[in-house]
């Protein structure tokens, strides 16, 4: 069985034997950021910070118009994970918000395994992510601890 | 300024029941479509017991669960639109599914202020928060690093 980490059809079923250290994880482009999903997201998750919401915050407080939640961007590199080893396996997820996300701003969510390991009966894959603009500019990074299953 | 009298205080703790529906809710303004998290038969279809929890879901707990989060970041002097994300970071002990009753118990584990190039001094605030089920096991830990513009 190969994988295909793209189909999100089904869950990507992800063999510790199949995963080398080096191996970039299949990058994640979504749609220029819009008001209404930031709306939608701040419904969603709870977050309510006028920040990212009203532009008049924006404007007064200096960030120069609305920003994107920072959850949303981490939110965009779990759908990334999600997607190549799917949402059990995930053990650890940790991101450091490095940079504010605006309206039309298009982010990519890329990643690499970096370690691969055993520990308490589990083979485990370690990683980095990042999400990055349009331009470049690195809008979260982090890392990810996963535990994939062995075949046979 | 943050009160560091309140270093490793911990909050009352909120319970929150995990919905299929806010999982939903939150992979749809994320634009995730995997049908995993938006259906529990597609999830069923695809072995999992029931509509999986999506990676950053803990932020769900985190605002809908802990209705006083405000206030409680205030009761220990920190000012909400300064406030500004610095890390996120989970640590998943054990499956969490619609259904589950979570306990969520948030301490202030690290913070400090640093002085800034201009002479503005902010603080950095860590709080953990520690969620079990309903059986009382461990599920998930939450870190989240905030800085607080002076």
């Amino acid at each position: 069985m190969t994988t295909n980490a793209q189909n999100t059809q089904v869950p990507a079923k992800l063999y510790f034997e199949d995963v080398q250290i080096g191996d970039e994880i299949p990058k994640l482009v979504k749609e220029p950021m819009t008001h209404l999903r930031l709306v939608r997201y701040a419904g969603a998750s709870g977050d309510f910070n006028p920040l990212h919401t009203d532009p008049k915050i924006g404007e007064m407080i200096g960030t120069g118009g609305i920003i994107a939640h920072g959850m949303l961007i981490m939110g965009f590199v779990g759908q990334l994970l999600s997607d190549y080893v799917g949402p059990l396996a995930l053990r650890k997820f940790g991101v450091r918000f490095k940079g504010m996300t605006r309206l039309d701003d298009v982010i990519t969510c890329t990643g690499t395994v970096t370690e691969k390991y055993e520990v308490d009966g589990e083979a485990r894959i370690a990683g980095k992510v990042q999400a990055v603009d349009q331009n470049g500019d690195v809008k979260v990074a982090g890392t990810f601890v996963a535990a994939l299953s062995r075949r046979g | 300024m943050f009160d560091k009298s309140k270093l490793g205080h911990s909050f009352a703790p909120f319970t929150i029941e995990v919905e299929r529906c806010k999982i939903h809710e939150l992979t749809l303004a994320i634009g995730d479509d995997n049908p995993i998290y938006h259906s529990r038969k597609a999830a069923e279809e695809a072995d999992y017991k029931d509509v999986p929890l999506f990676p950053t879901a803990p932020t769900i707990f985190n605002f809908w669960g802990n209705t006083q989060l405000g206030s409680q970041l205030q009761s220990v002097g920190i000012e909400l639109m300064r406030v500004l994300h610095g890390e996120e970071e989970y640590e998943y002990l054990a499956p969490i599914y619609p259904g589950d009753t979570l306990t969520g118990i948030t301490t202030i584990a690290e913070g400090r202020s640093r002085q800034g190039r201009d002479g503005s001094s902010m603080d950095i605030l860590t709080t953990e928060t520690r969620y079990t089920n309903q059986h009382n096991r461990p599920v998930l830990n939450a870190r989240t690093t905030i800085v607080v513009r002076g």
